[in-house]
Parts: C-alpha cells; sequence; structure tokens
C-alpha cells in the first residue's frame, strides 16, 4: 500500500526517530511513578509498573534496531530528545498530556489513554488536524506538517509499517533494498531480554513488520485482545488491573477479569510534585544539587543506550543496571519536601 | 516469561484418606520431590505431593511476604526470611552452644549429641531448601564416583560419571544452570563434544578478577605433584544470558518468577548479593519452578501443612501400604488430624536429616542397618583478610568464582580435596560484619559521622572470604537417630544428630590454613582468620586451632550401593527392603567429593523417575 505520509527513506529515518523518542517518552512518567510507591507499599503496583518501564526499554531497543535497520543512525543524546513534560500524546480526536508525577488515579487515567488501543474508524482518516496551541513537545506528529496528527499512537506505528513495505518494493524494482543497516547493529535478545519479548535482528520486511507488531501488542493488546501472541498481557490491560482491582487471566473479557484480587493504596506513595523544574528548587540547595545529578546520571544513560544502539550492543549490559542507580538517586529527592510545603521533590528530566 | 501456578490443594481430608487412585505419593517438595513428582505427571501419573510446611509461599505473595520479613530482620541469617514453625521446625544456627564432653543438647531442634556440633541447616517451607540455596551447581568429578578404587577412601558409587552424564544435563536445563564450557573443563570433567550450558557464565565479579591477578599462573606441590592454580567461575543455577547455541542452536528460555499472574521478574540475575537465603527476583531456581509445571498438568494434588509420621509396612511382603500423616491447622497450634493416605507407589524426599528420620520413626532401619549412618556434610574452614586495594566487595551474587584446582589429585590418598569459593559478600559469614565492624569502628576506633562511614566503605569492599570447602567421606558412626525423649509438638520424634569431622578431613582442613595463608601473602592481604576456642564448632587439630562450619549439604544417611546388606538404596534409589518405596535425594549419595550437592541430587532423580514410570507402566 502506498504510503502517503511517509514517502522516502529520508522521511521514514526521520518517523523512526520519533518512534525512537515515543518508546523513550513513556519512561520517566512509568518509572517516577513506580519510585514514588513508598518502600514495601504497593508490591501489585510496583510489580505492574516494573514490568511496563521494561518493555518499554524493549520497545526502545527495538525501534532503535528498525531505524538501523533502514541504514539510520539511533541518538538518543539530540537537543529536545527528552520531551519536556507535560508532553502532548494524541488519543483519537482529541489530545492528552503525560507528565512526570506521583502515581495516582489521575495518573492511571493518562497511563491507561497512553496505551489504549485505538485506531480510525473504518472510512476516516488517519489525520487528526490541530493547531500547535503551546510549547509542549507534541508526540506522534506526522512528517513536516506539525499541524497534523495521526489519530493515535497505533496510527503512528500502522504508517510506519505501510512505509516500509512501500518503499521496500520500490527499492526492489530498482534491485535495491531499503535495509541497507550492518546487521552487527542490531540489538539481539543476549543483550537484553524481558520476561516477556525477545530480540531478532531486523534485516527485511517480514521481520520489521513482527517488530512494529510486537510493540503494538505488548502494548495496547492484539485487535484489542488481552493477551498477545505469546501469551502476554498487554500494557493496557495490565494497568487495567490496577482500576478494576483484579488480575486478568485466560479467557477473561475486558470488562471482567477474573483473577487474583489485588489493591492499591494511594495514599502510600510519596507526595511529589508533578512536572517539577530545576527553576522551581533553590539554586544551590542540596535538592537542587541532586535533581542536577539525577539528569546527569540521565544524560549519561541516554549517551551509553546511543553507544549501544550504534554498534556496540555489549554496552546495553552496562547500561541497563544503572536503572538501580536511578531508584537511589530518585529516593533523595522523593523522600525530602520542597520549601514552601508544595510536597516532595521529583526528578525534573530536564536534560 | 512467567510460570503460572495452579492452585493445587487438596483440602478435603476424609475424601483423600478414601483416594487410593494415585500412583504416588511424593513426601516433600523440595528439588528432589519436585523433579520426580514432575516427571511422574509429565508420564500421566497421578501424584500426590505432601509437604510438612504451608503452601502459602507457594504464591508470588507468600514468597514475598519472606523477603519482606528477610528486610525486616537485623541479624540476616541463612534462616532470616523464613518463618518460626514448631510444628514443622528448621534447624537455625543461632541456637546452637558449644558441648561439654558426653553432653547431649536438645534446646535446637536437631538434638546435637557431639562430639562436634555442626551449624548445618536444611529449610521447612514449599519448596524445601531450594528456597534458601546458594545455587552454585558444579558436577561431581568422574574420580568422585569411584574413591575407594582409586584412592582407598570412602565409597564407590554403584555408577560412574558417564552413567549420569545425561541426565546432568537435564538437571541443567531443568534448574537453568549459566556456565561456559571451556571454564568447567579441568581435572577429568569432561563434557558431550557439542554441549554447552542452557545460559552463558555469569560475569565474574571485580573481587574475582582482583584475586585472580595475584593467583592466576602460580602453582601448588601437594605429595611430590605439582598444581596449577587459577581462578575460575562456577556454573550457577541463576539466569543469565541465554546461549543460543544451546539443544542444537534452538536456544534457551530462561524461567523467571512463579506467579499465579504476569509479572515477569527474574528472566536475569540482577547481582544482589542475598542468593542465600533468599533471591529477592527468583533469578535463583528454586523447586517451585518446576512444580507450577507439574501442577499445570492437573494430576498433581499438594497436601500442606502435613508431616509424613510413619511409613507403614505389610510385614508379609515387606511393602508400604501408607503414609501415616499429621495435618496440623495452624503453625501457632500443635493441635492436629492424623490422615492414612495410600498409593501405588511412595517416594521420600524429605531431605538426609529428615528422611531417615521418618524411616527411624517408623521403625525401619533397613536389613544393612545403614538407615542414618554415613551422614556427610562437606566442612567449611573459613580464612578472611584485608586486601590492600578496594575490592568492591558486596558487589555480585554471593559468590561468582573460586580455586578448584585441588578438588581432585592422588593426594586423596591422604587428604580431603576442597574447593575454595570467593565470597562476594565480604566477612559476614566469619564475623558477623558488617555490624561486628561498626561496632568495632564506633567502640574502638571513635569513628563517627562522614568518617565513620568512610571508614566502613574502605573496610567492608576490602574484606576477602575464602570459604574453603572440604570433602567428607561417609563414617557409620556419623549418623542421625530418634530417641523418644526427643519430640516435637506434633508428637514426632526429633533427629539426633552425633557427628565428627573425620581425620581424613582435618588433614585437609590443615592444609587448607596453609594454602589461605600463602594465596594471601601473595595478595598483599593482611590475615585476619582467627578462631575462638568458645565457638560451638572450634576443633584443636594437631595443637592448631580450627573452627568448622557446617555446609548445609547434607547427605549419606540411605546410602546407594550394590549390595544390599552394605546399602539402603539401589542405583535407582529403590529401597532394597521394600521394593515400592523410593528414598530420593543427596542421602543415597555414597560420596560427595568436593561438589554442592544439588545438582548431583537432580540428576540421580531423573534416574529414580524413569525407574519409577517404567514400574507403574509394567
Amino acid at each position: 500500500m502506498a504510503s502517503p505520509d511517509i514517502t522516502s527513506i529520508e522521511v521514514l529515518r526521520s518517523q523512526l526517530a520519533k518512534a525512537i523518542q515515543l518508546e523513550h517518552a513513556t519512561i520517566p512518567p512509568y518509572l517516577t511513578a513506580l519510585y514514588s510507591i513508598r518502600p514495601g507499599a504497593n508490591t501489585d503496583a510496583t510489580q505492574i509498573l516494573r514490568v511496563i518501564v521494561v518493555e518499554e526499554m524493549l520497545h526502545l531497543t527495538i525501534s532503535a534496531n528498525l531505524l538501523n535497520a533502514i541504514g539510520g543512525k539511533p541518538d538518543l543524546t539530540v537537543k529536545g530528545f527528552v520531551p519536556s513534560y507535560p508532553a502532548t500524546l494524541p488519543d483519537g480526536e482529541t489530545d492528552f498530556t503525560v507528565g512526570v508525577g506521583p502515581l495516582s488515579p489521575e495518573t492511571l487515567k493518562a497511563f491507561l489513554k497512553i496505551e489504549r488501543p485505538a485506531m480510525a474508524p473504518a472510512g476516516k482518516s488517519r489525520h487528526v488536524v490541530r493547531k500547535s496551541d503551546d510549547h509542549s513537545t507534541h508526540l506522534c506528529t506526522l512528517p513536516e506538517d506539525a499541524t497534523l496528527r495521526y489519530y493515535s499512537i497505533g496510527e503512528f506505528y500502522a504508517a510506519i509499517r505501510d512505509a516500509i513495505v512501500y518503499l521496500d518494493q520500490q527499492a526492489k524494482a530498482k534491485g535495491e533494498t531499503i535495509f541497507t543497516g550492518d546487521p552487527k547493529r542490531q540489538v539481539t535478545s543476549e543483550y537484553y531480554y524481558s520476561g516477556g519479548g525477545k530480540l531478532w535482528p531486523i534485516v527485511d520486511p517480514a521481520s520489521a513488520a513482527k517488530a512494529i507488531d510486537l510493540v503494538i501488542q505488548q502494548g495496547e493488546g492484539k485487535t484489542q485482545a488481552i493477551f498477545g501472541d505469546s501469551g502476554e498481557i498487554a500494557h493496557y490491560y495490565r494497568f487495567l488491573q490496577l482500576d478494576k482491582n483484579r488480575y486478568y487471566q485466560q479467557g477473561d473479557s475486558p470488562e471482567n477479569p477474573t483473577g487474583p484480587a489485588l489493591t492499591t493504596d494511594w495514599s502510600a506513595v510519596w507526595p511529589i510534585a508533578t512536572n517539577l523544574k530545576l527553576a522551581a528548587l533553590p539554586a544551590g540547595s542540596e535538592l537542587y544539587d541532586a535533581a542536577v545529578a539525577f539528569n546527569s546520571a540521565y544524560r549519561q544513560f541516554l549517551a551509553l543506550l546511543t553507544r549501544a544502539y550504534n554498534g556496540e550492543p555489549q554496552v546495553l549490559l552496562d547500561a541497563v543496571p544503572r536503572m538501580f542507580e536511578f531508584r537511589n538517586l530518585i529516593q533523595q529527592l522523593i523522600c525530602n519536601p520542597l520549601p514552601g510545603g508544595n510536597g516532595n521533590a521529583a526528578p525534573t528530566y530536564e536534560i | 516469561m512467567s510460570p503460572f501456578v495452579k492452585n493445587p490443594n487438596r483440602p478435603d481430608l476424609a475424601a483423600l484418606q478414601s483416594d487410593s487412585d494415585y500412583d504416588a505419593i511424593v513426601v516433600g517438595s523440595g528439588i528432589s520431590g519436585a523433579i520426580i513428582a514432575n516427571e511422574l505427571a509429565q508420564a500421566g501419573k497421578r501424584v500426590l505431593i505432601v509437604e510438612a510446611a504451608p503452601e502459602t509461599d507457594r504464591t508470588y505473595e507468600g514468597y514475598t511476604e519472606y523477603l519482606n520479613h528477610f528486610y525486616g530482620q537485623s541479624a540476616k541469617d541463612n534462616q532470616s526470611p523464613f518463618p518460626i514453625n514448631p510444628n514443622a521446625a528448621t534447624p537455625r544456627g543461632s541456637e546452637l552452644r558449644k558441648l561439654d564432653p558426653l553432653e547431649t543438647n536438645s534446646s535446637s531442634y536437631i538434638v546435637q549429641s557431639g562430639p562436634y556440633v555442626s551449624d548445618t541447616v536444611y529449610t521447612r517451607v514449599f519448596g524445601g531448601t531450594s528456597i534458601h540455596w546458594e545455587a552454585k551447581t558444579p558436577r561431581m568429578l568422574p574420580q568422585d564416583f569411584k574413591t575407594q578404587t582409586v584412592f582407598g577412601q570412602g565409597r564407590d558409587w554403584p555408577i560412574g560419571y558417564e552413567d549420569i552424564e545425561t541426565d546432568y544435563e537435564t538437571a541443567e536445563r531443568e534448574m537453568g544452570v549459566s556456565a561456559d564450557v571451556e571454564d568447567q573443563k579441568y581435572l577429568d570433567l569432561k563434557f558431550r563434544d557439542s554441549y554447552v550450558f542452557p545460559m552463558r557464565g555469569l560475569p565474574p565479579s571485580w573481587l574475582d578478577e582482583q584475586v585472580a591477578q595475584g593467583i592466576d599462573n602460580s602453582q601448588v606441590e601437594l605429595y611430590g605433584e605439582r598444581y596449577a592454580l587459577k581462578v575460575r567461575p562456577f556454573p550457577q543455577a541463576r539466569n543469565g544470558i541465554p546461549n543460543p547455541a544451546y539443544d542444537g542452536g534452538k536456544g534457551f528460555e530462561p524461567t523467571s518468577a512463579v506467579a499465579s499472574h504476569q509479572i515477569d521478574i527474574g528472566g536475569r540475575c540482577q547481582g544482589n548479593t542475598n542468593c542465600v537465603p533468599i533471591c529477592p527476583v527468583q533469578a535463583k531456581y528454586h523447586s517451585g519452578k518446576t512444580l507450577a509445571k507439574a501442577f499445570e498438568t492437573g494430576r498433581v494434588d499438594l497436601l500442606s501443612q502435613a508431616v509424613a509420621s510413619k511409613v507403614i509396612i505389610d510385614d508379609a511382603s515387606g511393602r508400604v501400604t501408607g503414609i501415616e500423616t499429621k495435618v496440623y491447622h495452624h503453625v501457632s497450634s500443635p493441635a492436629y488430624k492424623t490422615v492414612t493416605l495410600r498409593a501405588r507407589l511412595y517416594v521420600i524426599a524429605a531431605n538426609a536429616i529428615e528422611t531417615p528420620r521418618l524411616l527411624l520413626a517408623s521403625g525401619l532401619r533397613s536389613k544393612s542397618g545403614l538407615v542414618g549412618r554415613n551422614l556427610m556434610d562437606h566442612a567449611y574452614l573459613l580464612n578472611w583478610a584485608l586486601m590492600p586495594q578496594i575490592c568492591g566487595t558486596t558487589r555480585g551474587t554471593s559468590c561468582t568464582s573460586g580455586i578448584v584446582d585441588l578438588r581432585g589429585g592422588s593426594f586423596r590418598r591422604s587428604q580431603a580435596a576442597f574447593a575454595v569459593d570467593i565470597h562476594n559478600d565480604g566477612w559476614g559469614w566469619a564475623t558477623g560484619s558488617p555490624s561486628t565492624d561498626l561496632v568495632e569502628l564506633v567502640d574502638d576506633g571513635n569513628k563517627f559521622g562522614r568518617d565513620l562511614r568512610n571508614a566502613i566503605i574502605d573496610r567492608v569492599s576490602r574484606q576477602l572470604l575464602l570459604a574453603f570447602m572440604i570433602e567428607v567421606m561417609p563414617s557409620e558412626s556419623n549418623r542421625v537417630t530418634v530417641d523418644p525423649t526427643y519430640k516435637d509438638p506434633l508428637d514426632n520424634m526429633r533427629p539426633v544428630v552425633s557427628f565428627a569431622v573425620p581425620e581424613y578431613s582435618m588433614r585437609g582442613a590443615a592444609y587448607a590454613r596453609q594454602f589461605a595463608k600463602t594465596l594471601f601473602a601473595r595478595l598483599g592481604a593482611e590475615d585476619h582468620t582467627h578462631y575462638d576456642p568458645s565457638n560451638y564448632g572450634f576443633i584443636a587439630y594437631q595443637g592448631d586451632p580450627y573452627e568448622i562450619r557446617g555446609g548445609n549439604h547434607l547427605a549419606g544417611t540411605h546410602i546407594m550401593g550394590s549390595d544390599p546388606s552394605t546399602s539402603v538404596v539401589d542405583a535407582d534409589q529403590r529401597s532394597w527392603d521394600h521394593d515400592n518405596l523410593y528414598l530420593v535425594g543427596a542421602g543415597s549419595m555414597p560420596t560427595i567429593g568436593t561438589a554442592n550437592v544439588s545438582l548431583t541430587m537432580a540428576a540421580i532423580a531423573y534416574r529414580s523417575a524413569r525407574k519409577i514410570i517404567a514400574t507403574l507402566n509394567h
């Protein structure tokens, strides 16, 4: 199928760079919500958030593999790669924002929106026109035209999938291929695996489509099914378990999970400020220094990932344990109140 | 993917008692019991597992309770996560004291009748000691199977290395072993040509590398032979990087944590330093992973809080006709109901203390008279020192590498072999560090504030603990017995242990101490080892002090052999006296060499499972 949005390999590369940005953009909100839980409390919510963060890392790596496969160069260190939170994401006809804050019923609603299965209704355009009326980072935009957004994250990926097929067919007609990347740059399962997902080298349209399907299935679910092909629960339904206070098991309908019960104590969470910025912290204070230290560690983490995605996959083995360091650094912030009684401090992710 | 665990409970005691359609009853849910139950279930057989402990920890929530309990304990000893349960008590090292000559101490669950007091433990929870084990999985050496023939020491096995090599491979798959074959080919250890372990070797710790710099390429001479030394990684049943070459290129999928809902944790070891007593993420194998598969078949039921109290024998045929079992209602109450459970065949897999305890309490000493005798455990000698440089101690898993070059050799004619563990968790085992360091730095060093913090970091991160795991050969006078004087709240007789560290092992210990001093000198490390005469493990040998610690590698009490008059079970772990009774576990092992016992125990469980299935099909 011709893809009217993505008409050249250059545009495809830039859209895949946006996909990498998108996959990463969910990590700071999820990670902060995870660490905002007080130690020992809310083990169910902790597990659910932890799995999802780990799988977002997997999706990030898959997006990098896709870009590498077609001769691109992932760069997680470019200015603006980490959005200024709150960031804007599409959700059907309207946008919504996702911010960095404590785990709460409101945060959960935003997380559900991120992962909600949503494709444009049949016969309707996968694009939505919206004026850019603010300065926040808009994710899932169309190439070039910033006033056009995709209907949903699902549509954003569907356009990429179509373009890969279309552009490779065009290339084949000329005896070429768009899969010109060095296979050595592919990150495989040796270097990263989570409980529910594997990495494989992306070398052709089939392996690329499989990769995109995995990202969509783990996120939104397979055509709105709770469990993916590998029997794994989609992120949307993982989060929904926190709303429904019960786990899903095989055979359940979305409305009615029948697994073990779970509870969330929304008060057993540090009262951290939402979308805190360095500017709100007194310069030279210990909190300010701790926030700077975290941002610096996070910047180094992104630099390590960039190396891992540029021909040194073994670096990923060293990068992932840095997530433990984040926990310690974040805890220094979130356990301490802000001056003026506006809740506790939080990581600012100003990279 | 995390295995889902079904609810296998059978709380209906009356119905259970009249259910005579079980192919097998397995007593114990540790590694041996789990493997046998799962193998039988996969072959279509119906199994009842009888477990002395509550089953709450079968679930992720129960496991998390252990973790929270562990985090909250000030003394993090090897039983600290596990709650006190008087009805199925667990031995605890913290309860021990030195004995006067001829004294018996019955204040701890294992009655210590001396002369040596062993702090060896096992854990009576669902999953047995596999929840607490360290997960080192070296194979035994081929020479370990015939020590009597080759060295004139111990006993020969009725089977050889080549007879269980395939079962070793199966056990390594089930337990998910991480290792590289090239690191494990030493002495006479050999592997099938194309064999690779399921997962790649875990990375050595920084401490390992620092020790290796001082040790590699050095040599020692022993009884006229030279042995080259090298720091080598241990194979471990902890999830690492799957080896794509495994199983002819099919690869391997690690088994992560067991839960009743998807948690996807434990796919890979995170390097936490508390493998013992409990892995926080279940990257370490425990038998619950095998049991989850067994329960999934729907053919395996579980009766928990059920302490087997008597094996009932038909006097005419010698066959087992039932297992009398005491089912208690709550850990805090000794109230119980007695039921008799029946099946075609019976498997006792309750560990090398509890299995002979049950048999002896049932009046079954075997024609050989050897039930409970030949009790073995590795004798541990600890040596500790401060490295000249910061070595990052407390980083990495409990132990990643060691020195294994003296596991075998002609010197075994005269003295015990040993393997040396380089401990990544500092001096804790030897001295109670880091809390003892804190007390010393405050009380004796007058440190406080930032100075104190820095002093603790400097002290702990230079700590080197070498644990020498010394082989102990079978000796009939080392034994488990029972005595009606000593009973538990359910009126079951408690185990009484009499043990002396054999001279052969003490010769190994004496050499180990000299060896440690030599290593410390090579490393420029300051030896802090001292053995306290008031400690229960203190032994004076040839005028020198030693402290021998238990290794929790209990074995030998229903020893395997080819002659019913000199052994309790045959090479398939079938009782010579009762042909529908199998006694499985390390208790069957005639020798333990210098290998942690679990892998070999698992391998022989596969062998027994094949025999049991064939017998049931016959």
